[in-house]
């Protein structure tokens, strides 16, 4: 019988099923391989695990007893922990204080014992290898010691099981390896890991076994050694890979914005780049590569930046999101609760919020008028919100990502950009989606797509620029680009000097 | 097809409907629902609150703070906060008075009230906006700041007009109606409407709702932090204005003291979200009425008034409370 045993798990939220009778074994001491494209229910699967969600049926046994994970504490007393892709480590703390965050050693008298912490984590951390003074503060240091100061949290806790999320987005080869060397030590001492993550080298170089989800389903579990990265690839994506790219037709009007020298000390520097009316253009990049401050930049919501922007070849300055839009250029933000959304306020009025002058009459607002033109976004984007005056917190969030949407057609720009356009979305909503997307491209509008996901940009731009610490490192037409290419780049392993425009 | 397609849906929304009619009663309305509930409740209690002399008085004594509420409650939905609105209606009221004293003419001195009130909003709107200094912080300085300037004028007393026509504005009346809240009345019509159908009313809703989002919505959020608390500074000019056209004096140690307090009092009872994005006008009206109606219960019944402050505690605690219920 394996270590840790989930049997048929179901879940939903809000009547949409996330998790749809998924079982998942992890033996001792094993590194057991969690997959599946975003979406696909990983997240969820670990965090019924960890106990922040209910499944609404099915068992988890840990070394053969039944356990009902009703909150984190209870996940954690039964040995498990969860690495978050964003560490979960307090700045401003030093690492003893960290390590020992809410379980303090106190002495006799009620203090906390500061010695003896500092002797348990420098411990652990020469066992794991690292020499770390335990009472450095941890905004001093670098991204693969504080993923270390959180795994060496998930020993002293003597966890079982670690769960990691995509642990080497932000680490650099080197430390890489060192992960994994630490990962396998890790094994020896019988401790189990799920390994979540996008990159499938890594996953075959350092997993034992895999297991793959796809729209909340089980496709494939079993030993990783008989399986190819391409057969990987195959449960992952399913029968969709042939038909990747649904763009293809170039019918390209002139040249319509134009960046030269773009420059933000220490977050993106000398950018070069072009798009010409009825394109396409992709921008990803690993987390932290500057894309997502370029474009805010380009839109007026930074300011501090130096070079030139030409919109249909003449000069402009924005340094205010309403003069990117005098100028031509949209922007449909990423983390749509932050940055996108009004909460408070209705569907309809999310969607007018931009575009308010095209509602009034002699100054004053037309109900009417407003709602009319959301009844047309609503059947042209197939928006479902059956009352356009709750709360647009109240709709999906591929609904809600529509009505943005719906928010910048109404500004009708010729430029503009969206920012990881489907986060948080269901695959349904994705495909309508890329479908705008390239529906506004063939209006002739310049399109600008950001995002991490290597398929999605592929699937739908004419040009690929890869992003690797605030440079473009890469560039490539539509259609010669592969996953393999953009990641090479993106980790900074291969770099071009390019020369567009 | 659509037809019957539509009938469904209609048909199906019914239940919903009418619970979420229920619900969007009580969550935007339940001000109203307790103003009534205090209403009948003072007019059981003693038998003069409904007399309509009494009524008028209420209207009339809640004037000045409703007045003042009003701004504070644009100031608020954008999430802010403006605790120098007692100062400042100080050191209006001297402003207009030494104006009144040095010109002769009302119409000159109500311009410079209501010139001088704005400019110290716009003061206020520039160090938040421009200085990036936390509202509560800013205005705190204001607030000390103008009752200072305004006692360096009167020289730390009060300051009388000597031009007899200044006091008609209080003291007139339509019918049996008091200028002072046919004033009221109309800044909460101004209020109500530059809130609901308006691009300034909306743009306040989403800044107190989400300033980030509303930024990258195009909107420029400096130059409309600017205008509410130049609007806010407007309603502590047209309040100054009714405090010292009353006695023809103003007073400026005492007068606007703890104004801010009720204001917000008010503010907070009528339903408005302290971090903004939530409230309504009208919220803020029978707010006002509420505040106004406990004072004259209190009078009436001859409550000490050392204990009425612990009664206005004690609501707007039960106010909050039920907001948070939702």
């Amino acid at each position: 019988m394996a270590y840790l045993e989930m049997q048929n798990i179901d879940k939903s939220f809000n009547q949409v099923q996330v998790l749809k009778d998924v079982s998942l074994e992890l033996e001792q001491g094993e590194i057991h391989a969690l997959l599946g494209e975003n979406g696909a229910g990983k997240s969820t699967l670990m965090n019924i695990l960890g106990g922040v969600h209910q499944p609404d049926r099915g068992v988890i046994t840990v070394s053969g007893q039944k356990v009902e994970m009703t909150s984190p504490k209870i996940s954690q007393d039964q040995g498990i922990s969860f690495i978050h892709q964003e560490l979960n480590l307090v700045s401003d703390l030093r690492v003893y204080e960290n390590m020992f965050l809410g379980s303090e050693i106190r002495n006799r008298f009620g203090f906390v014992d500061v010695n003896e912490m500092c002797r348990q984590t420098e411990e652990i951390l020469t066992k794991l290898g690292v020499h770390i003074n335990p009472k450095e503060y941890v905004r001093n240091l670098g991204t693969s010691y504080k993923q270390l100061i959180e795994i060496s949290r998930a020993l002293l806790h003597k966890s079982r099981i670690i769960i990691m999320d995509e642990p080497t987005t932000a680490l650099s080869e080197h430390e890489v390896d060192r992960l994994f060397e630490l990962m396998r030590n890790l094994k020896e001492d019988g401790i189990s890991i799920i390994y979540i993550s996008h990159k499938l080298k890594e996953v075959k170089a350092v997993c034992d076994r895999l297991t793959v989800l796809r729209d909340g389903k089980v496709v494939k579990t079993g030993d990783l050694k008989e399986e190819s990265l391409d057969s990987i690839t195959q449960y992952m994506v399913g029968k969709s890979l042939s038909e990747d790219r649904i763009i293809d037709e170039e019918n390209f009007g002139e040249t319509i914005l134009k960046v030269e020298e773009l420059t933000m000390p220490g977050v993106y520097k000398d950018i070069h780049f072009q798009i010409k009316k009825g394109e396409i253009v992709g921008f990803t990049g690993l987390a932290g590569d500057g894309r997502t401050e370029l474009f805010e930049s380009l839109f007026g919501y930074r300011k501090d930046y130096k070079g030139q922007v030409y919109v249909n070849g003449k000069l402009v300055n924005i340094n205010h999101p309403k003069k990117a839009l005098r100028a031509g250029i949209g922007y449909v933000p990423k983390d749509r609760k932050e940055n996108a959304i009004i909460q408070d306020m209705n569907v309809v009025q999310n969607m007018s919020i931009s575009s308010l002058n095209h509602f009034e009459r002699k100054g004053f607002l037309r109900g009417k008028l407003e709602h009319n033109r959301f009844q047309e976004y609503k059947d042209k984007l197939n928006i479902k919100a059956h009352n356009p005056k709750a709360t647009i917190d109240q709709l999906s969030g591929g609904n809600q990502q529509k009505v943005i949407i719906a928010k910048w057609l109404e500004l009708n720009t010729d430029i503009i950009i969206f920012d990881n356009p489907t986060q948080g979305i269901d695959v349904g909503a994705k495909q309508e989606i890329y479908q705008h997307i390239i529906g506004l491209a063939k209006q002739g509008k310049a399109v600008i797509v950001l995002s991490s996901e290597a398929p999605e940009i592929m699937k739908i731009c004419h040009s690929v620029y890869v992003m690797y610490q605030g440079e473009i490192a890469g560039y490539f037409k539509g259609e010669d680009t592969t996953e393999d290419k953009i990641m090479s780049y993106a980790t900074g392993s291969k770099k071009e000097a390019v020369t567009v425009g | 097809m659509a037809e019957s397609q539509l009938k469904q849906q209609t048909n199906e929304n019914k239940p919903n409907r009418m619970k979420s009619g229920l619900n969007w009663l009580w969550s935007d309305y339940s001000v109203v629902i307790a103003f009534i509930i205090i209403f009948i409740a003072a007019s059981i209690m003693s038998s003069r609150f409904l007399d309509i002399g009494n009524l008028m008085n209420i209207l009339m004594q809640v004037s000045i703070i409703g007045i003042i509420a009003l701004g504070m409650t644009v100031i608020m939905l954008s999430g802010g906060i403006d605790l120098s609105v007692g100062s400042v209606l100080a050191l209006v009221g001297v402003v207009t008075v030494t104006a009144l004293n040095a010109t002769g003419s009302v119409v000159l001195a109500v311009i410079s009230a209501l010139v001088a009130g704005p400019l110290i909003g716009l003061l206020n709107g520039l160090m938040i906006a421009k200085g990036r200094i936390a509202a509560f912080i800013a205005t705190l300085g204001m607030m000390a700041g103008a009752r200072s300037i305004a006692l360096y004028i009167a020289d730390g007393g009060s300051i009388s007009g000597e031009v007899q026509e200044f006091s008609l504005i209080s003291n007139s009346e339509l019918g049996i109606v008091d200028y002072p809240i046919i004033i009221f009345l109309a800044m909460t019509a101004f209020v109500y409407i530059l809130m609901h159908n308006t691009r300034f009313g909306r743009y306040v809703y989403a800044i107190g709702s989400n300033e980030k989002s509303a930024r990258l919505s195009a909107i420029n959020v400096e130059k409309m932090k600017l205008a509410i608390y130049s609007l806010g500074g407007l309603m502590v000019s047209v309040a100054a204005i009714i405090e010292t056209s009353r006695l023809n004096s103003i007073s400026s140690s005492s007068s606007g003291q703890l104004y801010e307090l009720d204001a917000i009092a008010a503010v907070i009872i009528g339903g408005t979200r302290m971090t903004g994005g939530r409230g309504k006008i009208i919220g803020t009206f029978f707010g006002v009425l509420i505040l106004g109606i406990l004072n004259n219960m209190m009078n009436l019944m001859n409550v000490s008034p050392h204990l009425q402050g612990f009664v206005k505690g004690l609501i707007i605690i039960i106010a909050v409370v039920f907001q948070k219920r939702e």
